[in-house]
C-alpha cells in the first residue's frame, strides 16, 4: 500500500531547497511511527517521491508525496501521523491511499496550477500582454534545459492563462515531453510587453493528472 | 510594513536564508502573552555553528520546559545578512517569533571561543542594544553570557552585565527566578544584579575593582563595598547528571549543519589532567550518566526527531565506565530501527570496533587521533597520557579493520617544545606508515592517506599553562617550516597548519585583562567580526586596534605572567585550585605526569565542592 500525502510549503518556509526537503521528509517519516518501507542496503531510507519539485522560494498548497507503506493503515492515522511529524508551515491537507500497481505520483502528474502575483514596475504590462499571447499560435523563447539553453515553443504548455487579482493564474503543462515554467512564462510576458519582469511570487495552487476520461483533475481526487 | 515582512524581503537577497528563517521542526512556539519571562539565547556565529552546539540545545530545553518562560534563538547574521540589516533598518531578530532582541527581558550568550568577541559587540549593536552596560536603560535586555570563556570574562566586562560560570541548567533557571522577582519589586536595575550576585557561580563584573600596579600588572581585583558581592566566585556545578534535565525532543534544522544528529552527552568532565586543556580542568569532575537513563533518552530522541544517528558525546567518550555494554546495548535497541551509533573515533578499541561492526553501522571515515606532541618527553610535559605503544595499537588495529585514512593532531610551541620535539611529529608519521605496510595487503584497504594538523599552542586560564607566554610568531613560523620540510620526505602526508596571527589575538584574548574592552571595541568598530572564519580575520585591523588604544598585545600574550602575580580570573573559581595548577606547571617543567585521577585523588581542588567527588 502507498499513500499520498498532500501537503504545503508556506512562505516562511520557501527558501528550503527540494533536496533539503527530501531530506527532511525522510526524517519526518521516521518519526512517524508508521509502517513505513525502506529501501534494502547499506543506508537503508524511506522509499517516497515527490509528484513535483517545487523551485525555491515558490510556495504551495498543492505538494504531493508519495510513500510506500509495508503494512496496511488506515487513512485517517496516516493523516494525523503525517500532520504531527511535520511543522505548521508544512501544513498536511490531506492523504489517499492507493495500491502499490498504481503508477507513482510522479508518473501520474501531467499538469501544474499556479498562482502568480505581481508587483512594481512591469506588472500591468504582463497583464496586458495575457490576451496577444494566447492569440499567438507559437511564442519562442529561450529555455534552460540539461544540455545548455535553446529556442523552443512555449505557448502549447500554457494550457489556460487569466488575470487575476494581483497577477495571473495559469495551468501548466508538467510532464517529460512538454512543460513550462510559471517563471519563464511571467518573463516571456513582460518581454513582449517590452517592460522590465516584475517581481514575482509564484504559489502552486494543485498538482493534476488525468482520469480514465482523459479529464485533468487535481491528483488527490483521480 | 511589519518586521517579518522586512525580514522576507531581505531574505531574497542573502546567500542562505535557510539561516535567518525558522519555522523548524521542533522549535518552541508559544504566545508571548502567556509567559513572564522572554528570554532570548544567541549563538554569536552562524546558525550551522550555533545549532551544532549541545549546551545550546540543553538550556533551550531547560528554558522552554517552563511554562512561564519563552526561550528563542539568534544567531550573528553573516556578513551579507548584517549589512543588508543596517541598510534596511532591520534589527537582530529571534528566529521563532522575529522579534526584535532588544525587546527581550534577558539576553544569553554563550562565549565558546574568544575569536567570538567581536561577534557579540556586533550582534549587540544589529540588535540596537548598547554596547556598554552603563549607557542601557530600563529597557534594555540584561546581558548574561556564559560558557568555558566566562571564566576569563575580563575583557568583556564592561559589555556584559552577568557571567554565568559553568554548568548551565540550574544557574541559568535561577537568573530567571530573580528576574521575575525583581520585575515584581519594581526595584532599579541595579538591584537585579544584586539579587543574581547570590546566586552559585553568578559573576557581577560591575561589582569588582581592580587596581594596577605601576608595571602594568593586577594589583587586586575586589569586590566594591555595599554590594555584598563574594570575594571569589565559585562555578555552579550540576551534581547528579542523571537528575539533570536533558532534551527529549530537538529541533530538526532543514539545511546542513556542522552536527546533524542525535547529541547524546554521556558524561561531563575529563579525569586525564591535560595540562594544555581547559575543559578538562573547567568541568571538573567526571560526573555520568547512568546506562538506564542514557538508553531512555535515545529511545525517547529517536521517535521524537527521526534522526538515524546517535552520536555519544563527551570530552573522552572512550573513557566512559561501561563503554562496551552501553553501545552493545544502543546498537541492539536501534539496529532495527536503522539508527547508527558513532563515537567521535579518537580510540579504537577492539571491542568496541567489534560491537558497532555488527550492524555495519561504524563509520569509516577517517581515524583521527590526537598526540599533541611528537616525543614522548613533550607528552610527559603535557601529561597526555598516550604512548607510541598506544598510538601503534590503535593505527594497526584501525588498518585491520579497513581504515585507510588517519588523522592526527598536533600542537606547535607547547612549552619547552625543542626541534627534535617537532621532528618527532614526521618520525610518527613515518612509523604509521611502516604500521600500514606491516598488514599484509590483502587485508588492508589500499590508499593510505595521513593528514597531520598542527595548530598553535595557545595558554589558556584554569590550566597549568595558564602562566606560560605563547610562543612568539617568527619561531612559530620556523618549527612550521622545519616540520614542513621534514613531512616532505614522508610519503602519502598531508601537512595542514595555519599562520599564528589568529591564534595569538587569541592567546591575547585569553589571558587578558579589562583594559582589552577598548581594544575589542575599537576592532569591532573598524571592522572585525566573524574572526574565526579565516575568509573574514583582519589581523591588520587587530594591530591597528592594539595601536589606537596603547595596549601592547605581548604583554598578555607572549610574556610569561609571574607565578605570585594576581591573574585577571583569580576572584573566580573554576574548581581546580591555583596551588594545583601551581604543582602541575612545576611537574610538567620537570617532565613528570600525573596520574588520571579515577585511579586515585591528585588534589585538584574539587573536593572543596560538596558532592562533586565521591
Amino acid at each position: 500500500m502507498r499513500m499520498l500525502v498532500r501537503f504545503g510549503k508556506r512562505p516562511r518556509l520557501r527558501f528550503i531547497s527540494h533536496l533539503d526537503l527530501q531530506r527532511f521528509m525522510q526524517m519526518a517519516l521516521n518519526r512517524t511511527g508508521l509502517p513505513i518501507a525502506y529501501s534494502q542496503g547499506f543506508n537503508p531510507h524511506p522509499l517516497m517521491s515527490f509528484a513535483s519539485a517545487l523551485a525555491l522560494g515558490w510556495t504551495s498548497d498543492y505538494e504531493v508525496l508519495d510513500v510506500r507503506l509495508s503494512a496496511p493503515m488506515g487513512r485517517r492515522r496516516c493523516e494525523e501521523a503525517m500532520r504531527s511529524a511535520l511543522p505548521e508551515d508544512l501544513p498536511v491537507y490531506g492523504v489517499r491511499l492507493v495500491d502499490d500497481r498504481d503508477p507513482a505520483a510522479m508518473a501520474v502528474v501531467c499538469a501544474s496550477d499556479y498562482h502568480v502575483a505581481l508587483s512594481g514596475e512591469g506588472a500591468e504590462a504582463v497583464l496586458d500582454a495575457i490576451p496577444g499571447f494566447l492569440a499567438a499560435e507559437q511564442v519562442f523563447a529561450m529555455k534552460k534545459t540539461k544540455s545548455g539553453e535553446r529556442e523552443v515553443d512555449i505557448r502549447p504548455g500554457a494550457l489556460s492563462l487569466v488575470p487575476s487579482g494581483d497577477g495571473f493564474d495559469a495551468r501548466l503543462a508538467l510532464t517529460e515531453k512538454l512543460s513550462l515554467k510559471a517563471d519563464l512564462l511571467a518573463r516571456v510576458l513582460a518581454e513582449r510587453a517590452g517592460a522590465d519582469c516584475p517581481e514575482l511570487r509564484v504559489h502552486r495552487t494543485a498538482l493534476l493528472g488525468r482520469d480514465e476520461a482523459g479529464e485533468l483533475k487535481p491528483l488527490m481526487e483521480l | 510594513m511589519n518586521l517579518s515582512d522586512r525580514i522576507e524581503a531581505l531574505l531574497a537577497q542573502v546567500q542562505k536564508p535557510v539561516r535567518y528563517m525558522g519555522g523548524e521542526f521542533g522549535a518552541a512556539m508559544k504566545d508571548a502573552g502567556d509567559v513572564d519571562v522572554r528570554y532570548a539565547f544567541l549563538f554569536p556565529d552562524t546558525y550551522e555553528v550555533g545549532m551544532s552546539h549541545l549546551g545550546m540545545r540543553i538550556l533551550y530545553d531547560a528554558l522552554n520546559r517552563r511554562e512561564d518562560v519563552w526561550c528563542e534563538r539568534a544567531f550573528t547574521p553573516w556578513v551579507d545578512m548584517a549589512d543588508a540589516m543596517r541598510a534596511e533598518g532591520v534589527p537582530l531578530f529571534t528566529l521563532e517569533s522575529r522579534t526584535p532582541v532588544r525587546e527581550f527581558d534577558l539576553l544569553g550568550i554563550t562565549l565558546q571561543y574568544e575569536m567570538s568577541y567581536t561577534n557579540v559587540l556586533e550582534s549587540l549593536d544589529l540588535a540596537g542594544i548598547p554596547l556598554r552596560r552603563e549607557e542601557r536603560g530600563s529597557d534594555d535586555p540584561f546581558v548574561i553570557c556564559g560558557g568555558p570563556c566566562a571564566f576569563n570574562p575580563e575583557p568583556l566586562a564592561p559589555f556584559v552585565d552577568l557571567f554565568a560560570l559553568g554548568d548551565g541548567e540550574e544557574e541559568t533557571l535561577a537568573t530567571v527566578d530573580a528576574y521575575k522577582a525583581w520585575k515584581r519589586s519594581g526595584a532599579p536595575r541595579e538591584e537585579y544584579l544584586r539579587m543574581c550576585a547570590k546566586i552559585p557561580g553568578i559573576y557581577v563584573p560591575s561589582f569588582y575593582d581592580v587596581t594596577y600596579n605601576s608595571d602594568g600588572t593586577i594589583a587586586a581585583v575586589t569586590p566594591k563595598p555595599g554590594t555584598d558581592a563574594p570575594e571569589v566566585v565559585r562555578k555552579a556545578m550540576v551534581r547528579d547528571l542523571n537528575a539533570a534535565v536533558y532534551p527529549e525532543s530537538l529541533i530538526v534544522p532543514y539545511g546542513e549543519i556542522v552536527h546533524n544528529r542525535i547529541m547524546l552527552e554521556i558524561f561531563r568532565g575529563c579525569t586525564r589532567g591535560c595540562r594544555f586543556c581547559q575543559a578538562g580542568m573547567i568541568y571538573r569532575p567526571v560526573r555520568e550518566r547512568s546506562r538506564q537513563r542514557l538508553m531512555a533518552l535515545a529511545e525517547k530522541l529517536v521517535a521524537s526527531t527521526g534522526y538515524d544517528e546517535i552520536s555519544l558525546m563527551s570530552l573522552s567518550s572512550g573513557d566512559y565506565s561501561c563503554l562496551p555494554e552501553l553501545a552493545h546495548d544502543m546498537v541492539e535497541r536501534f539496529a532495527r530501527k536503522r539508527v547508527k551509533i558513532s563515537l567521535p573515533s579518537q580510540r579504537i578499541d577492539a571491542v568496541l570496533t567489534d560491537t558497532l561492526k555488527e550492524t555495519q553501522k561504524v563509520r569509516k571515515t577517517a581515524l583521527t587521533l590526537a598526540p599533541e606532541a611528537g616525543t614522548q618527553r613533550l607528552r610527559d610535559v603535557i601529561n597526555k597520557g598516550v604512548t607510541e605503544e598506544d598510538l601503534v595499537r590503535s593505527v594497526t588495529d584501525a588498518f585491520e579493520q579497513g581504515w585507510s585514512a588517519v588523522k592526527f593532531y598536533f600542537m606547535i610551541g607547547l612549552p619547552t617544545e625543542t626541534d627534535e620535539d617537532v621532528l618527532g611529529i614526521a618520525e610518527l608519521a613515518r612509523l604509521v606508515r611502516r604500521c600500514y605496510f606491516s598488514v599484509p595487503k590483502e587485508r588492508r584497504a589500499p590508499g593510505l592517506r595521513i593528514t597531520v594538523s598542527a595548530s598553535v599552542f595557545v595558554p589558556k586560564p584554569f590550566t597549568p599553562f595558564q602562566w606560560c607566554g605563547q610562543l612568539e610568531s617568527g619561531e612559530v613560523i620556523r618549527r612550521q617550516k622545519l616540520l614542513r620540510d621534514e613531512l616532505r620526505t614522508v610519503k602519502g602526508v598531508d601537512f595542514k597548519y595555519h599562520a599564528p596571527d589568529v591564534s595569538y589575538i587569541e592567546a591575547v584574548f585569553a589571558r587578558g585583562d579589562r583594559r582589552l574592552a577598548d581594544v575589542l571595541e575599537r576592532a569591532w568598530r573598524l571592522g572585525c567580526r566573524f574572526d574565526g572564519w579565516s575568509d573574514q580575520f583582519r589581523y591588520d585591523l587587530w594591530l591597528q586596534a592594539f595601536a589606537d588604544c596603547g595596549v601592547d598585545p605581548a604583554f598578555y600574550g607572549l610574556r610569561e605572567f609571574g607565578l605570585d602575580e594576581v591573574l585577571p580570573w583569580d576572584h573566580l573559581d573554576a574548581g581546580v585550585t591555583k596551588e594545583f595548577l601551581r604543582r602541575e606547571w612545576d611537574k610538567a617543567q620537570r617532565g613528570e605526569r600525573t596520574q588520571d585521577c579515577r585511579k586515585g585523588c591528585v588534589g585538584c581542588g574539587m573536593k572543596r565542592y560538596e558532592g562533586a567527588c565521591v
